[in-house]
């Protein structure tokens, strides 16, 4: 990749892209779904960006944020950008199990998004596996994690790795084809929702868990977000309903990949849209600038999500 | 009220007594299994029911049984040559079989309960449909449709099921629907844990049709068969015997195969996880079907009459003994067909045999432990060989190990969060190596970057 496409890196546009998808979607099934008096439960690091986003986009007011780093921690309590922001200072296996037992929250649908930075290992697995067994009815519980290949050991260790992570339903003819390339973050996808959904039916949850939420995305490393909802038992055909529907976003057929723009290239192009022709190389040219069609096919399918990122205090 | 002659306690069952009783007491995936035992009935009827041993050539390519898990409908549907309309009226839907009634030589069905048992546990609309070649060469087809819960309604005897007429099934077979499931079967069927654990023991239990090249499919996926392969070389051979037995003037054919399928661990700890150690034990197979598997427990001997608890020592160990009788019920096998009889005569007159060749594999993997590189090099010498090629052997043979004496050993424990030694096992070479190496090569890494050459 040519460095101008990589330079943007600390930004993350695909992730920015990802994340405005699941806060709309997730805005729709508000609507329908019985989700008031929301918690928001996440990593929010000493940025907070989806702690904003969920108080802007889904009005959630109640939200913990959970950091395991020593100077994290007193970073992150300097940065809360709202007062209803609770920093938690532990790993999240230690403080997930102290929330289903907080009076003031179990009783709550929950919003969880565990976005990790690393790979799906035993601990992840375990916190999964913890909050299926013990969120209150009506949550969502979104996983985020590092899909790269090679995170799992060489090609012949991965089929043994992912049956040693989920278990059961990793199928006993797993091909080490499956975990190659860009089909790894697929199985890992198919997988860990596999899992999430046997959590949920193996413990009898009343309305089972629907996998809703399967986005792999990637601005360095390819990242996979999976997850569902654990909707009360009356909820649940409903929330099958919506989120199985052809125009439900969170299940892109393909990865997202957002070109790294310039603002004056983004804007330009944003001028182009909505139109009802595609986009195309020449039209791009003929803007006064150039970029490859699968570029251009990425900006023109998530641009109304395309974060504008600027250099404000020099 | 005063007693007399005629006063007697009411006694009649009710149907939801006796629905709640047979199907309490066994597994949803023994119910389906019972299902499929029914299907591999017809396909060995119509293949002439012979000997369900392992020599004879018998090929089932033929035939093919189609499962269809989801959390809103059940279906079996197989081209095993179907259901008669008789049986169907006389013994298919009866509770129990009559101890007259006829049996299907060399089937697994016995009871006379596996049918109407799997569907109730499944759901409460079904509809069991049969098309099958009468014995004047019409094909005939009918079904028997079934709602639980009017039936349910009416206790007053005769407890009967309508037997209606229907369409003719694409091939002669039998098709079973149920919708309306209960609430068990719709959660198990909404877990791809459950779908898989059910392929595996599909895969496992009818080994021996499915490499015979019967074909089940599940959800739309054939499964592939177990291969049960021992090993065999120079200074290794499993034993195979075989002879006949009686049970009331049934004769039962008893073959006995054991030995080594894989080396054995080179930690015998507990806390290590190891996927082959489910593979490991004594395998029953009543006329075909593997009715136990792996077993480790005092079903198949271990801790009882002086053979050890199983321990993780005696892994690679796997032992097969197989009864074949034309009447099923000479068979040691429980009503679900997921256990032994253990107070089967015929089985019990097996358990010396069973416990000998067991003792001989003790006894190679204590001497093991005195001489571990010798045998580490012979057992590498040795290579797979098929259950079915197995050479008829009156005893296990197993290497004669020669202790030599070892240095003092320090034995070095320690723990470490587990995703840090992930990490450094991928960098020493494989993400799954086991702690155990983990630990010992970093040792060796340790030792010759601080000690180096003594």
């Amino acid at each position: 990749m040519p460095s101008f496409d990589a330079v943007n890196y600390s930004l993350r546009p695909s992730k920015s892209i990802q994340r405005h998808i699941v806060f709309e979607a997730v805005r729709t099934l508000q609507n329908d779904l019985d989700l008031d008096n929301m918690v928001y439960i996440g990593f929010g690091s000493i940025w907070f960006t989806d702690y904003v986003m969920a108080h802007k986009i889904l009005g959630i007011n109640e939200m913990v944020s959970i950091e395991a780093s020593d100077v994290g921690f007193r970073r992150a309590e300097f940065n809360a950008p709202l007062a209803t922001v609770r920093v938690i200072h532990g790993h999240s296996s230690y403080v997930l199990p102290t929330l289903y037992e907080d009076e003031k929250i179990r009783a709550r649908p929950w919003f969880v998004w565990l976005d990790y930075d690393y790979e799906l290992n035993e601990t992840l697995r375990d916190d999964i596996r913890s909050v299926i067994e013990n969120a209150p009815a009506n949550s969502l519980l979104l996983v985020t994690f590092n899909g790269a290949e090679t995170r799992y050991g060489q090609a012949s260790d991965r089929p043994g790795r992912l049956q040693e992570l989920l278990g059961d339903v990793v199928p006993d003819e797993l091909s080490k084809r499956a975990c190659k390339d860009d089909r790894m973050q697929e199985t890992l996808a198919d997988l860990a929702l596999d899992f999430m959904t046997s959590v949920a039916a193996d413990l009898a949850r009343p309305g089972g868990f629907i996998p809703s939420f399967r986005l792999i995305y990637k601005d360095g490393a390819p990242m996979v977000t999976i997850g569902g909802i654990m909707p009360s038992k009356g909820a649940a055909r409903i929330a099958g309903d919506i989120t199985s529907t052809a125009g439900w976003p969170c299940r892109p057929e393909r990865p997202i990949r957002a070109p790294h723009l310039t603002i004056r290239e983004a804007a330009t192009l944003q001028s182009q849209l909505p139109s009802i022709d595609r986009l195309t190389r020449e039209a791009v040219r003929k803007l006064g600038f150039d970029l490859e069609d699968e570029q251009i096919e990425a900006f023109e399918a998530y641009y109304r999500h395309y974060p504008a990122f600027a250099q404000i205090v020099a | 009220m005063t007693i007399n002659a005629n006063t007697k306690a009411v006694a009649n069952p009710t149907k939801a007594f006796f629905v709640t009783m047979i199907t309490r007491d066994i597994t949803l995936e023994d119910c389906i299994l019972d299902l499929i035992d029914n299907s591999v009935d017809g396909a060995w009827r119509s293949e002439g029911s012979r000997p369900v041993g392992l020599a004879e050539g018998v090929d089932l390519s033929a035939y093919s049984i189609d499962i269809n898990a989801t959390p809103d409908s059940f279906c079996i549907k197989d081209n095993c040559g179907g259901m008669t309309l008789d049986d169907a009226i006389d013994h298919a839907f009866s509770f129990g079989r009559p101890a007259m009634a006829e049996h299907d030589d060399y089937s697994i069905g016995v009871y006379g309960i596996g049918m109407k048992r799997a569907v109730f546990k499944l759901g409460t609309e079904i509809r069991i449909r049969s098309t099958y070649l009468r014995e004047d060469g019409v094909r005939e087809s009918f079904a028997v449709p079934i709602n639980v819960t009017d039936w349910l309604g009416d206790d007053q005897p005769p407890w009967d099921f309508d037997i209606v007429e229907d369409e003719s099934l694409a091939e002669d077979g039998v098709n079973i629907q149920v919708t309306e499931l209960t609430p068990g079967a719709k959660g198990a069927f909404d877990s791809p844990a459950f779908i898989q654990n059910l392929r595996r023991t599909i895969a496992r239990d009818y080994s021996l049709h499915l490499n015979r090249g019967l074909v089940i499919s599940l959800n739309g996926t054939a499964i592939p068969g177990w291969q049960i392969e021992l090993l065999q070389g120079t200074d290794f051979a499993p034993m195979r015997v075989e002879y006949p037995d009686e049970v009331n003037g049934d004769e039962v054919s008893v073959e006995i195969i054991g030995g080594m399928a894989a080396p054995p661990p080179e930690s015998a700890d507990p806390d290590i996880s190891d996927e082959g150690e489910k593979r490991f034990g004594w395998y029953v197979i009543c006329n075909g079907r593997i009715v136990l598997a792996a077993d480790k427990t005092a079903v198949s001997g271990w801790g009882s009459d002086e053979w050890p608890q199983w321990h993780r020592q005696y892994s690679g160990f796997v032992g097969i003994i197989l009864f074949t009788a034309a009447n099923a019920a000479a068979l040691p096998m429980t009503t679900t067909k997921r256990s032994v009889d253990t107070s089967s005569e015929v089985y019990r007159r097996a358990r010396p045999q069973m416990r000998e060749v067991t003792r001989k594999w003790i006894d190679y993997t204590n001497m093991r432990k005195q001489a571990l590189e010798e045998a580490r090099r012979v057992e590498a010498t040795a290579g797979p060989v098929s259950l079915y090629a197995v050479r008829k052997q009156q005893t296990v043979t197993l290497p004669r190990l020669v202790a030599r004496p070892v240095e003092p050993v320090a034995n070095v424990n320690y723990a470490v969060p587990v995703a840090r030694l992930k990490r450094l096992a991928k960098e020493l070479g494989s993400i799954r190596m086991p702690y155990r190496e983990v630990g010992l090569k970093s040792f060796d890494y340790a030792y010759d970057d601080l000690v180096g050459d003594e």
